[in-house]
């Protein structure tokens, strides 16, 4: 059992108690009143967006997506994977959203506006959404709120962890979990109460579709609470509409033939009715494989591809017939991570020289298609906080004289280095690629480097996570924007308040400047501390950070009304086919 | 005849007479050189083997280290065969590939072959309860399919080329086993060994002398047709995330998978190494060939 | 005859059982779990101790082993640790599509090779035999992702002339029956959707197929050439019976039963092909399932599936040998 410590709750999660009001809250009149969210389609001046439309838009169509992945399960709750979450956020929709286009405007969705939050910061009270109904025809009311939260906290134990990760995440379970309870107050109204003030109680429910609301007389139906979801209806996505994925989002849960293609219809009585989808449907279908995936765009058999790799770009850019779609602000990292246990990277000369020895932006232009930005600090621009560090840039020189500092030589200069052999992910498209050009910048500048490699789910993220690798590449990827989401589970995990083995780093002075951010009264504390946290790891350089990016969509050209997000928050309401 | 339990392995040769002399492998090297299209995989192999040792003299540039500013140049100028995605020169890196690859080639299949063979021998030179055991190991074995053992025996071995040669060796241990003891088993009912026999010889001298020489025909077909897909395999290792470690190694099917992600860009890539891949099986393929007709006691007179 | 079929049976249960130890050995001996492939990046020691426990993956491995030849015996397959989806219905779904698959890629690489070894061997040394090999070594030289996106590039985006991946044309909507798209097609009286499945299939058969498809050419020239130098075959010729009626007659009939044995054997090496082939198609196999199986450690999964893949093996190697009897009356069944 994952137990939920107070103390680290604190250290983890109440950081976003500063960051949520500065991402959610500066931005109260682009978000309040019940019809402003979703905004309106059709804005065309934001970067992330497909080709902005010229003629008006035409209704009606079927848009066949290509995805990395296959769905995992029909319930959110269940899963923690990119591919299920990218599907299921246009269909179950949460009391919070993001604003479409946007990394971090947090907006009411099924709430009829952001909640009434105590001066004490535990408890949360939410008026609902009125006449909005599921997509098996129930309503969506204080019952059904209460109804989601308390299956998710009570969650069979088979279940937790393993299956359903955010909920313990941000949370905790049972009679651990530091959501006290979830009261009805009336039909419109609830009320949330914690144990402990939590700063990302907003920021962190907002954008996953595991906060989501669904329908609880399918729940019910579909045996969604069984301990074994192999044997549950409603996990499986069996019986279609209203059978399961049963939510109250722009589009309706239709079919899904595992590992084939999951198909979403477009619900017709959308709440939102300014926002009701452009298209009859969405067909989402699996490719592991990118090269084939292209192939598929280009030959028709699919009109947008949710995710391209780089070297594909340069071939699309010259077809009229197609587009490439920048997602804009990215919010993720790539990083060369490092072990502090490790000889010779215990040594600061050693990592220094490290950081001045690699060619960034050579990186950028031949891995990423010139679609990234050299990172300068262990967060990417967009979060909360970030300021710049001014960390060490390419220099040769600089490198070889930090080695002499070191005092090491020869042998001693050897590093071992993992990447992953099987995988592309966003913020490395091409980790064989990137781990070779480093390699040959480190060996440029006097070192030796021993490659090792594992597949990616085989062994390389549970070696990792243990301490077993020297040096490696790895980055993240945000849940959230927030500081937490990067330096506390980078360094402390989730929950935990012991160093987390990958790096053995987090000194002591660093988890008080991370505690302090957490409980910061005020922005001007939060501001203070979060600058602390990034000036130690300045200082300390536990690891190389190497870049923040942009991996892009792609789509036939006639696909209009895109709105990209760095996180992959898309939601395809907003999408029209000018065919 | 071959019996019940034993007609899977049916010889690709059955012989109906065979003089056995002292003489087989010379006989067999001396119409092998008279075989034009034989002589001519022979010379294609050379210039591999040349280009193999040579490597370090002939090529232009480094084969693991480049320059990211160079990367995906067409071929022409400095570079025959153009430069790949890390700024080398891809004929640099094909003909230092000829090392690893014809070595990853002819071990693994080498290997394949000992370990098949040894066990097909001993099934088809013993019968009986022997047999049946042998063959029910090697069904087991056969009945997994090849890539899927690859995958766990250099999932459990750890990466690396030998673990990858093992690997192949392994997925193709089964099917020689089979081949072998099939021939073997329709041989040694045949005329001369029954001779053989009644005169007393030794089993071990029936076997090496007179049994094996004639049962090989079918193995040296498949092996070299083997020795091309050992280098397809590790393609194919590596397509799955399985290749060695070292992700500079010049080695033609880790370059064939590399150039894959951007094979829209620098096609020549792909297609110079898979020349040279194809060049290796078709000269492997004509010496066998001719290694088979050469052996084949009835086209001796 | 009859007898025959049962010997046979009973001799495949020490395989099966043998198999079943090995593959229990196998995939627990792999160094890792399925419980990092089930967290991924959020994995922490602490955490990944308490789900083996909860999964059972503490347990000595021969009472799993027990437990899962409990399961095996009572007709459960078990089900996958990282979707809990069972294995019988995941291979309902998928087999039929490795099938389809590997069945279209047999029908070609048969259908071409041996006409093609037999040009070849008719030729032998000519130049027509010159070509055929280069080609069908070219076929067995190139991998086949390879093969498979070159093909895509020219007949799908260049031509147009056939879709790129997939079993069906993600628009159409088709109950599923059999899962066989062929058959639920024509089921459902939709002659469209048929021929809809039937150019699906066409790439990836060929892209399959092109390995079976030089090995099937290169023995059968092999075999003919053999029989051809046989007595009899000389003897039929000399009698002055027509080339055509030699062919027909003596020397293929013969020649039959090393192309009938590699086929047999092939059948293997297709299924392993089906593994790569499946990917590059994204087709809805069961190849990619046990591939991923593998990587994740699903250990029921990957136990259960190549216990089936290894019972479709030693069913058609059983349908080969029976095939021998037909085709060479000097095997008798004992």
């Amino acid at each position: 059992m994952l137990r939920f410590k107070p103390a680290a709750l604190i250290a983890s999660t109440a950081i976003l108690f500063a960051a949520c009001q500065g991402a959610a809250s500066p931005a109260p009149s682009a978000t309040s009143g019940a019809s402003s969210a979703p905004s309106a389609s059709g804005a065309s001046s934001a970067p992330s967006e497909s080709a902005a439309p010229s003629t008006a838009v035409k209704e009606g169509g079927d848009l066949i997506v290509g995805l990395p992945g296959d769905m995992v399960e029909a319930d959110p709750s269940l899963v923690s994977d990119s591919n299920s979450s990218y599907i299921q956020l246009n269909v179950i929709e949460g009391l919070l959203g993001v604003k479409p286009g946007t990394l971090a405007d947090v907006i009411p969705v099924l709430a009829a506006d952001l909640p009434e939050k105590s001066a004490d910061g535990l408890t949360y009270t939410f008026k609902l959404r009125p006449n909005v109904k599921f997509h098996d025809g129930t309503d969506f009311n204080a019952d059904a709120v209460v109804y989601n939260y308390d299956r998710q906290k009570n969650a069979p134990k088979p279940l937790q962890d393993a299956y359903n990760y955010y909920f313990g995440a941000v949370f905790g379970w049972g009679a651990d979990s530091n959501l006290k309870s979830v009261e009805k107050i009336d039909d419109m109204t609830v009320k949330f109460t914690l144990v402990h003030p939590q700063s990302n109680f907003l920021i962190a429910q907002a954008p996953l579709p595991q906060f989501g609301i669904q329908s609880p007389a399918a729940l019910k139906a579909g045996d969604a609470d069984n301990p074994d979801p192999g044997k549950s209806p409603y996990a499986q996505g069996q019986g279609g509409t209203g059978k399961s994925m049963v939510g109250t989002g722009p589009f309706m849960f239709k079919e899904w033939t595992p590992n084939d293609h999951v198909t979403i219809v477009k619900n017709p009585n959308y709440w939102d009715t300014a926002n009701v989808a452009h298209l009859d449907s969405v067909t989402f279908k699996p490719y592991a494989d990118q090269a084939a995936e292209l192939n598929a765009l280009q030959a028709g058999d699919i009109d947008l591809a949710q995710t391209i790799a780089p070297n594909d770009i340069a071939t699309l850019k010259t077809d009229t017939k197609f587009q490439v779609i920048d997602r804009g602000e990215s919010c993720n990292i790539g990083n060369l991570e490092m072990n502090l246990k490790s000889k010779p990277l215990d040594n600061q000369h050693i990592r220094t020289a490290i950081a001045y020895a690699l060619n960034k932006q050579s990186y950028i232009d031949a891995f990423y298609a010139g679609l990234a930005e050299p990172a300068d600090n262990f967060m990417p621009p967009a979060t909360q906080y970030y300021k710049p560090l001014g960390l060490p840039t390419y220099d040769p020189d600089k490198a070889k004289s930090e080695i002499q500092a070191s005092g090491l030589s020869g042998d001693a200069l050897t590093l071992t280095f993992y990447y992953p052999s099987d995988v592309a992910r966003p913020y490395m498209p091409d980790p064989k690629g990137l781990a070779q050009a480093i390699a040959n910048d480190l060996e440029a500048v006097g070192f030796k480097v021993n490659f090792k490699t594992e597949g990616w789910r085989t062994g390389y993220l549970a070696d990792e996570a243990l301490g077993k690798f020297p040096m490696f590449l790895l980055g993240w990827t945000c849940d959230w924007p927030g500081p937490d989401n990067f330096l506390v589970t980078a360094f402390f995990h989730f929950q935990g308040d012991k160093p987390n083995p990958e790096f053995a780093y987090g000194p002591p002075e660093l988890k008080a400047a991370f505690d302090k951010g957490a409980t910061a009264p005020d922005d001007a504390t939060a501001q203070q501390a979060w600058g602390d946290a990034q000036d130690i790891l300045k200082r300390d350089l536990p690891f190389v950070p190497l870049v923040h990016s942009k991996p892009p969509a792609a789509a036939s050209a006639d696909v209009m009304g895109f709105k990209g997000a760095g996180n992959l928050n898309e939601l395809l309401n907003s999408v029209w086919l000018n065919r | 005849m071959a019996t019940a339990t034993a007609p899977l392995g049916r010889p690709l040769t059955v012989t109906s007479s065979a003089r056995v002399s002292r003489g087989l492998w010379h006989d067999a090297l001396r119409r092998l050189l008279r075989n034009r299209p034989a002589l001519v995989g022979l010379a294609v192999i050379l210039v591999f083997v040349a280009a193999a040792i040579l490597a370090p003299l002939i090529a232009p540039g480094d084969p693991l280290a480049g320059k990211l500013v160079d990367r995906i140049k067409p071929p022409g100028g400095l570079h025959p065969m153009g430069t790949d995605l890390q700024g080398r020169d891809v004929l640099t890196r094909i003909l230092y590939g000829a090392r690893i690859s014809l070595l990853v080639g002819i071990v693994s299949v080498g290997l394949g072959v000992t370990m098949g063979g040894l066990i097909g021998a001993v099934a088809g030179a013993f019968g009986g309860k022997v047999d049946t055991v042998l063959m029910r190991v090697v069904d087991v074995l056969l009945a997994i399919p090849g890539i899927l053992l690859a995958i766990g025996v250099v999932v459990w071995l750890d990466r690396g080329l030998p673990q990858i040669m093992f690997a192949v060796a392994l997925t193709n241990a089964p099917i020689f086993a089979r081949l072998l003891r099939g021939s073997l088993l329709a041989l040694r009912e045949s005329d001369y060994v029954v001779a053989a026999r009644s005169i007393g010889a030794s089993t071990p001298r029936i076997l090496f002398r007179h049994m094996l020489p004639n049962a090989l025909t079918s193995v040296i077909v498949a092996a070299t047709l083997a020795l091309a897909t050992a280098i397809i395999d590790v393609a194919g290792l590596g397509f799955l995330g399985l290749g060695p470690p070292d992700p500079r190694t010049a080695e033609w099917g880790t370059m064939l998978t590399d150039a894959t992600s951007f094979y829209r860009q620098a096609p020549w890539i792909i297609f110079f190494t898979g020349a040279a891949i194809s060049l290796t099986a078709i000269g492997f393929n004509l010496v066998g060939d001719g290694l088979r007709e050469a052996l084949d006691p009835r086209l001796r007179h | 005859m009859l007898k025959y079929l049962v010997r046979r049976l009973l001799a495949a249960i020490p395989v099966l059982l043998g198999l079943s130890v090995v593959l229990f050995a196998f995939v627990h001996l792999l160094p890792g779990d399925p419980v990092a492939a089930l967290l991924g990046q959020h994995a922490t020691p602490e955490l990944t101790a308490q789900i083996r426990e909860q999964l059972g993956l503490n347990k000595p491995l021969y009472e799993q082993y027990v437990i899962y030849l409990g399961q095996l015996l009572s007709g459960d397959l078990g089900k996958s640790v990282i979707n809990n989806r069972s294995v019988v219905s995941e291979l309902a779904l998928r087999f039929p599509g490795t099938i389809e698959l590997t069945g279209a890629a047999l029908v070609f690489a048969i259908g071409l090779g041996i006409p093609l070894g037999r040009l070849a061997a008719r030729h032998a040394q000519g130049w027509t035999d010159g070509v055929v090999t280069v080609i069908s070594l070219l076929g067995i030289s190139i991998p086949i992702f390879i093969l498979g996106y070159t093909l895509q590039f020219f007949l799908s985006v260049q031509l147009k002339w056939l879709p790129t991946s997939g079993r069906l044309d993600p628009r159409t909507h088709l109950d599923a029956v059999t899962n066989f798209m062929l058959v639920d097609s024509l089921l459902a009286g939709r002659l469209d959707v048929f021929v809809d499945a039937v150019k699906h299939l066409i790439l990836p058969a060929i892209a399959l197929g092109s390995i079976p498809l030089a090995i099937i050419t290169r023995i059968t020239r092999a075999a003919v050439l053999d029989v051809a130098n046989e007595d009899y075959v000389r003897t039929a010729r000399a009698k002055g019976l027509s080339e055509r009626r030699v062919d027909d007659r003596h020397v293929m009939r013969n020649a039959w039963l090393p192309v009938v044995t590699v086929i047999g054997l092939q059948v293997g090496g297709l299924l392993a092909g089906a593994v790569i082939t499946e990917t590059v198609f994204s087709w809805n196999g069961v190849g990619r399932y046990v591939v991923e199986a593998i990587q994740d450690h699903d250990y029921l999964v990957v136990q259960s599936t190549i216990l089936v893949f290894a019972l479709i093996f030693l069913a058609v190697n059983l349908l080969v040998d029976v095939g021998y009897a037909f085709l060479n009356p000097r095997i008798r069944f004992s």
